[in-house]
């Protein structure tokens, strides 16, 4: 079992960031991700927003690794569950694979508050329990894919810069639906 | 971005575009007056859940952060 963590500060404010973090895909960063569903979205009675998603992505596993890897599957699936508090200002991630779960376990949670010292700028914490299962290479493997999620959490902090770059001019709407 | 179920893309946008929208200038603005999104929610699910379904994506319950409106009080 390896546990990595990471913490990241956008310049921007808090509500900015969560608006990207919520359209996060697609974008250029992330060309693995090639598919994303709300499967369920609510308010509870403290007016937070849940919502459940399904991503799926695409790595381009040749068939003879996924036959070895006993996945019928081109993709692997991840579910998201998040909590937006706009009270508190927390929006909350935390997802899970549900393919290769006989191989590896990778459960992430994701943490957008404004930073502590400055209201204007957001702190992302990223933490990550990652065990891969049944191999005897595992703390071996476990450290591998600690120094992926470090790679992929730049990536991913790249994306959400991108995604409020590119959605500064959009927030006028053409016409009043309601 | 395409949905899991190729043939629920543009019910998928259709909706986003409505969430989108609400939850940029509704929900973060503090108004709580209704859900915009809840018709066109409606048939896009209808299609995702058949696409999972059909693909056999192992989704079993959707509840794995904290307690759910739909499980009983214990």
């Amino acid at each position: 079992m390896k546990i990595w963590s990471t913490e990241h500060v956008f310049s921007y404010p808090w509500e900015t960031v969560i608006k990207a973090a919520m359209r996060k895909y697609p974008n250029p960063m992330n060309p693995n991700v090639v598919g994303v569903d709300v499967l369920d979205r609510s308010l509870d009675e403290e007016g937070r927003l849940h919502s459940h998603r399904l991503l799926s992505t695409e790595w381009g596993l040749p068939s003879i690794v996924r036959a070895i890897l006993g996945t019928s599957h081109t993709q692997t699936y991840v579910k998201e569950h998040s909590i937006v508090d706009p009270e508190e200002k927390k929006m909350e991630l935390c997802s899970t694979n549900i393919t290769l779960t006989n191989l590896i376990s990778v459960d992430e949670r994701l943490l957008y508050r404004p930073h502590p010292d400055n209201p204007e700028v957001t702190v992302l914490t990223q933490e990550a329990i990652i065990t891969v299962k049944g191999v005897s290479l595992s703390s071996y493997l476990e450290g591998m894919m600690a120094r992926r999620m470090s790679a992929n959490a730049r990536k991913g902090w790249d994306a959400i810069e991108w995604i409020i770059q590119n959605s500064e001019r959009e927030n006028v709407p053409l016409c009043d639906l309601y | 971005m395409n949905s899991v179920g190729e043939a629920c893309t543009e019910l998928k946008r259709e909706y986003d575009q409505c969430f989108n929208r609400w939850f940029a200038e509704k929900f973060l603005k503090g108004d709580r007056s209704g859900d915009p999104c809840t018709d066109s929610f409606r048939k896009y699910q209808r299609c995702v859940q058949k696409a999972i379904r059909d693909k056999d994506i192992p989704i079993d319950g959707v509840d794995f952060m904290g307690p759910s409106k739909d499980k009983p009080e214990s």
